[in-house]
This record gives C-alpha cells, structure tokens and sequence, in this order.
C-alpha cells in the first residue's frame, strides 16, 4: 500500500524532470499512522521490523486499543486505564482477543463482538494474576516459571 | 467367503477332525488341511489361521479400494490360485498393501482364550489412528479397518472389565471379600491386556486401585486425601487449566455475583475455598469497569490452615490486593483458616450489616453431608448461618452426580459412569503437565467416593434436584442465572478446542457437560425473608 503511495507521488511529479520530489513515507508520521492502524495484527507485528519508526509507532498501544476494538464500539474511558494496567492492548491483543476472535470465528453471532473482547479482558486479567504470583513469589506458592491459563487458547501445535 | 472363527479349539478341531477323511484320499502331504484339499485349495493346517486373517483383510481392501477390477483381471500375475495362502498374499500387494507384519501381532493366546495385542497399538481410536504415520491413503484406510478390528477386540475386553468391577462392587456390598479379592486378581490380569493409556482401560485402573484399597484396609478405609493442602492446591490449579469446569464454575458465578451487586457500593464476597484465589481476578476486573465505578471490595478467603507457618491464605490476599490496586478497586482482605467448613463461626466472617453480601460455594456444600440425615448435621447449621447473614445472592455449583447413596453397589456404578465421562473430555486436552496432574485430581476424588466411609468420605456429591429441594427447605429461593451468562458460558466453551462440551439451561440453573451428560451444574440463590418462611415451610 505504501509502495503504491510512493510511486504515484513520484508519477505526478515525473513531469517536472527538474525538481524530482522525494516522497519519503516517513516524514509523514500521520499519514503513516493513519495506514497502520488500519492493518491486521499480524501486519502490524510485521511492519515493526521494517525501521526504527515504523517499530516506534506500531508499538504504540494506541494502535493496538483500535485493533481491540475493530467492529466494536469504542468502550467507555475506564477500560483503557484498566487495560494499561493489566498489561497493554498489545499483550491483551495478541494473548487474548486475536485467539478468542478466531476461535469463535466459526460460531460467531454479530451480537457476540463485545462480549468476545470483556470475556478475552476476563482472561486476560487472570493470566496478569498468575504472571503476578510469579514475579513475587516467595518460592513455594506458584511452582510454575510460566503462567499457564491461556494455554487453552494457544494452538495444539505450539503446546 | 470362508469365515474361520479365532480361535484355536475350532482351528485344531477342524484339521483334527478331517485326518482321518484325507487319509483315504489321496495320499496327504505334510499337515495340508483335508476339508480345503477336498474343495481344491491347498493350505497348511498351522496357516490357517494366518490365511483366513489375510483374506479379511483382502475383502476389506477390495472393498474401499478404487482400482479397477479389471485391471487386475489382466495385468496382475498370479500365483497357483490353489495354493491359498501364496494367492492371497500376492492379490493383497496388488492393492498395496502393507506388508504383513500386523498379522502377527494377533496371537491367538491358546491359554486364555483371549487376544494379546502388540503394544505398538498404543491408541486403538478408530478416529485417531496415530501409529503408522508415513503411509498412503489406501493403506491408512486399510489400516482403520484393521484398528476397527482391534478396537472391536479391545472393546470386548473393556466390558469383560466393567462387568467385573460391578460384580466386584456387588461382593464388596454383600462382604463376599474372598471372591472380591480374587476378582481383583483377575482385573489386574486382564488391564494388561487393555490399552491403560486412555479410555476404559485407564479409569478402570482408577476404580480397581480403589476397591482393593477399600477391601485391604477394611471398611475405615485409608485417608484418600492424605495429601497436604498445597499438593491439593497444586492439583487444584491443574484441573483448573487442563478442562473447563472450573473456568465454567468461575466465570458463571462471578457473573451472577456481579449481577447482584448492582448499585451497591459496598460489598462483601464470602469464598468458601479460596485455594489461589482463580476465581476473583476477573470479578475484580468487572468490578473496576461496571458503570459508575468500582464499590468497596471486601473478600473473605476460607482456606485449610498451612502447615509451617506459612500463611497461604495471607499471600493469596496480599496478590488480589495488588491486582485490585492496579485497576484502582478499592479492596480488602480477610483469610480465615478452617480444616472443615463446619467449623467455621458467622462471627469471624466479620460482615458489615450494611453491606452487600455473597457467598460463594465452588463443590464446598456436598462436603458438609453426612450419611445420616440427622438434625442438626452440618449442613443444616452452615446453610442456617449463610441465611442468617441475608446474602444478595449465594451461588452453589457442584458436581451433577450421585455419589451419596446409602447403597455401595449403586454409589459405585453411578462413579464409574461420571468418572468415565469425565475421563473421556480430558482426552480433549493436550496441556501437558496440566493433563496428567488433573487426573491424579480426579483419581483422588474417586477413591474418596469408592474406599472410604464415615466421616473420611467427603465427596458426597449430590445431583442438582437433590440440592434444589435442600436450600428450598432451608428457606432460599433460587435466583435464574440468566441469559448472559449463558452467553459467556458458552463462548468459554467455544473456546476449549474440544468439541464434545456442552452447556444446558435447566429452570435457570446452568450445567456442563460432555456430550450431554451433564457433569457440573452452577445455581444461584438468594435467602427468602424470615416470615415468608414461616408460612412456607411444612
């Protein structure tokens, strides 16, 4: 998409042979964003490996809170606090949301796109409890080194 | 077609029997049985079972393959049709069959009559062949075919065992323990024979352990659950990732829980077992993001009290304080440690007559039964208390069985089908530890039901009518769980990539199963105020 960007700036501005234009992408941060918001998560995980910017800004959570929240309406102000709390809108996407979504893609009902994102925000509150046993625990109480209540999620290959 | 029956008395007694007609015939050659001889083929008496094994599996491979016949009318060689077992064998590598090396595996165990199988087969699923994984279509197919024939034989052996463990069950009932023990004996003997790895073979392990645990150590029965409360935690906490009834349990009474909360703002959540809290993060959750904002949280944690000074119970409260901090829900703590339900006091629970209350009873209540329905039992005093505090909402879920019958022989057939069932969704599970551990849970909660009595017995599990009728006459009033929970419920189990689950609404009470049959059941109920009780009561 951003290739298509670049070449027909360049072939308005290939009339004029003199002054060539140099459209970088980059020093459009807006403009940049505005198109990476708009991608799926896995793009988004992909775009972060193309340069230093391109990293910053697709590891911003707001990216990631729009991905959330695709084809639902926006949420009322206290879950983003929430959210930042338990982990990020990165780690609640790709650990929870983007499992639960594809799951029940199959069954899915329109009616269900809300209450697919509260229950993955249920889940992802226990694994931010079983991830906090872990990081204080005093040796004997969580005897696992990983938390463990996604696995169901995870896809039999990986387990 | 010609049938041989496998086995080896008919076999011997065919070639036996027909030596003396052959032997005034032509003159026989070494051991060639005589009532083939006389229709033309020529097989060897010690072959025959081998070649009646081959032309089965002929007849299944002619009848899924898509050759052409044809084809083999023509261009195939084949060898002197006379001779049988040569014949055979080459029309099977016209079908590409595998090369015979499972006909060996079916040993025809002359002694006992039985079939050993070669523990190569180590799933006999026809659904799930697993062993040969490098094979073509064709063969894949024939070999399902051959794995039917396994499983057939298997399946044989698996109801040999369970009608042994139910007359075992009946001896032990009538105190015939001689014979018991010998049976004991003779199902040990025969689990060798059966793939223990999963299905029937593995929970009749489980239930054949228990008898003669409960045979051996007579009817005092040995502590089942002599583990310590953080080995049950730790089992616990794998049952609870390995399947999803302790999710279901969680996620439905949190939504009950949150529902009844509306618009108070202080509020009081009793947990009857708190073990390492799973159940609370996400009510906490809900709580930080109801409309109007979070109440003042205040959990009470019962727990068995921790050996060595540690204070489990403390270190539990001390994480959810620090999870409800992060969501900015104000939040308290309170562990009370009892080794029995029984023994907790309403006093030390400490609740604020001006808050809301909830009770929350995850497989706690069937705990407090006694076999004798006596007056003041137990569960009498606990279910008076609970009423005494006018909880907005107690939810009970427990296991959809009956494991408290008086009779040992019923209480028995009744756990080996639940337990079964309950065996058959944790095949789903691919989680591993998870998966082995949440069987030792499982195992433990049968040999509670099956070897121990008396006050050792704790998992008296009654079925979801029984406790309707109890805390009916013990003055609450069920409260319908509704449709969001419902919804939550089953998305959760969408979720599970097993698809034998299933969730049943019944009278507003939810249930869980595995293909029907319900296995949990989670119901919600609310205190009926005094004088209304006093003129329904009888």
């Amino acid at each position: 998409m951003v290739q298509n960007h670049r070449r027909e700036d360049h072939e308005t501005g290939g009339e004029n042979k003199e002054k060539r234009p140099k459209f970088f992408i980059n020093d459009h941060v807006d403009i940049l964003i505005e198109i990476l918001e708009r991608l799926d998560g896995r793009s988004l995980c992909v775009a972060a490996s193309v340069c230093r910017l391109w990293c910053t800004i697709a590891r911003n959570d707001s990216l990631w809170e729009k991905l959330c929240f695709r084809h639902v309406s926006p949420p009322p102000s206290s879950v983003r606090s929430v959210v930042l709390a338990l982990g990020g809108y990165k780690r609640l996407y790709t650990g929870c949301v983007r499992p639960v979504r594809s799951r029940l893609g199959r069954v899915r009902r329109a009616s269900w796109a809300r209450d697919e994102v509260q229950l993955s925000l249920s889940l992802f509150c226990v694994d931010y409890y079983e991830r906090l046993g872990g990081s204080n625990s005093n040796g004997r109480l969580v005897e696992k080194s990983s938390p463990s209540s996604l696995m169901f999620l995870c896809k039999p290959v990986n387990v | 077609m010609l049938r041989y029956d496998s086995t080896s008395s008919s076999a011997g007694s065919s070639s036996g029997s027909l030596s003396s007609s052959s032997s005034s015939s032509k003159p026989p050659q070494q051991d060639i049985d005589g009532l083939l001889a006389g229709a033309g083929y020529k097989v060897r008496s010690s072959e025959l079972r081998q070649v009646a094994q081959r032309l089965e599996r002929l007849e299944t491979a002619m009848g899924n393959s898509p050759a052409d016949f044809s084809q083999l009318a023509s261009d195939a060689i084949l060898y002197n049709p006379s001779d049988l077992a040569c014949w055979v064998d080459s029309l099977l590598t016209e079908f590409a069959e595998p090369p015979p090396t499972c006909s060996s595996d079916f040993i025809v165990d002359p002694v006992n009559n039985q079939t050993v199988v070669n523990s190569a087969w180590t799933t006999a699923e026809p659904h799930t062949p697993q062993v040969h994984q490098n094979i073509t279509y064709d063969e894949q197919q024939s070999l399902d075919n051959q794995l039917t024939v396994v499983t057939a034989m298997e399946e044989d052996s698996g109801i040999r065992l369970v009608h042994m463990l139910m007359t075992c069950a009946e001896c032990v009932q009538s105190g015939d323990l001689s014979l018991a023990t010998s049976l004991i004996g003779d199902m040990q003997g025969l689990l060798t024979h059966v793939n223990t790895v999963c299905g029937i073979g593995k929970v009749a392990g489980h239930f054949i352990d228990a008898l003669s645990r409960r045979i051996f150590q007579g009817m005092g029965g040995g502590s089942v659950n002599g583990g310590s409360a953080f080995e049950n935690e730790i089992l616990h906490h794998h049952f609870y990732e390995a399947c999803p009834y302790l999710k279901f349990a969680h996620f439905t009474a949190n939504q009950a829980i949150l529902e009844a909360f509306d618009g108070h703002d202080c509020v009081h959540v009793v947990d009857f077992n708190l073990m390492h809290g799973l159940q609370w993060p996400a009510l906490i959750q809900a709580l930080a993001l109801r409309p109007g904002g979070p109440p003042l949280l205040r959990l009470t944690g019962i727990g068995p009290p921790s050996p060595d000074g540690r204070d489990s119970l403390r270190e539990i409260g001390l994480r959810l304080a620090e999870l409800a901090r992060s969501v900015n829900v104000r939040f308290a703590f309170r562990g009370v440690a009892a080794s029995r339900l029984e023994d907790v006091k309403p006093w030390m629970l400490q609740v604020n007559p001006k808050e809301a209350v909830a009770v929350n009873s995850i497989m706690q209540l069937h705990r407090l039964l006694g076999s004798e329905q006596t007056r003041n039992s137990p569960i009498d005093t606990v279910l008076s208390w609970i009423r005494g505090l006018n909880p907005k909402i107690m939810t009970v879920v427990e296991q959809e069985a009956n494991h408290n019958q008086p009779g040992f022989l019923d209480r028995f057939t009744e756990a080996l089908y639940y337990y079964s069932t309950m065996f058959d969704s944790l095949e789903a599970c691919r989680v591993q530890p998870e998966k082995a551990l949440a069987e030792i849970y499982i195992q433990r909660e049968i040999g509670n039901v099956v070897s121990c009595e008396g006050s050792a017995r704790v998992e008296r599990h009654e079925p979801l009518a029984k406790w309707r009728r109890r805390l009916s006459g013990a003055g609450f009033r069920a409260l319908h769980l509704g449709s969001n929970a419902f919804k939550q419920a089953s998305m959760l189990l969408t979720l599970f990539s097993a698809e034998g689950y299933s969730v049943e609404e019944n009278e507003g009470c939810l249930s869980l199963g595995w293909h029907s049959r319900p296995l949990i059941a989670a119901s919600a109920w609310q205190a009926v105020p005094a004088w209304d009780n006093h003129m329904s009561s009888s």
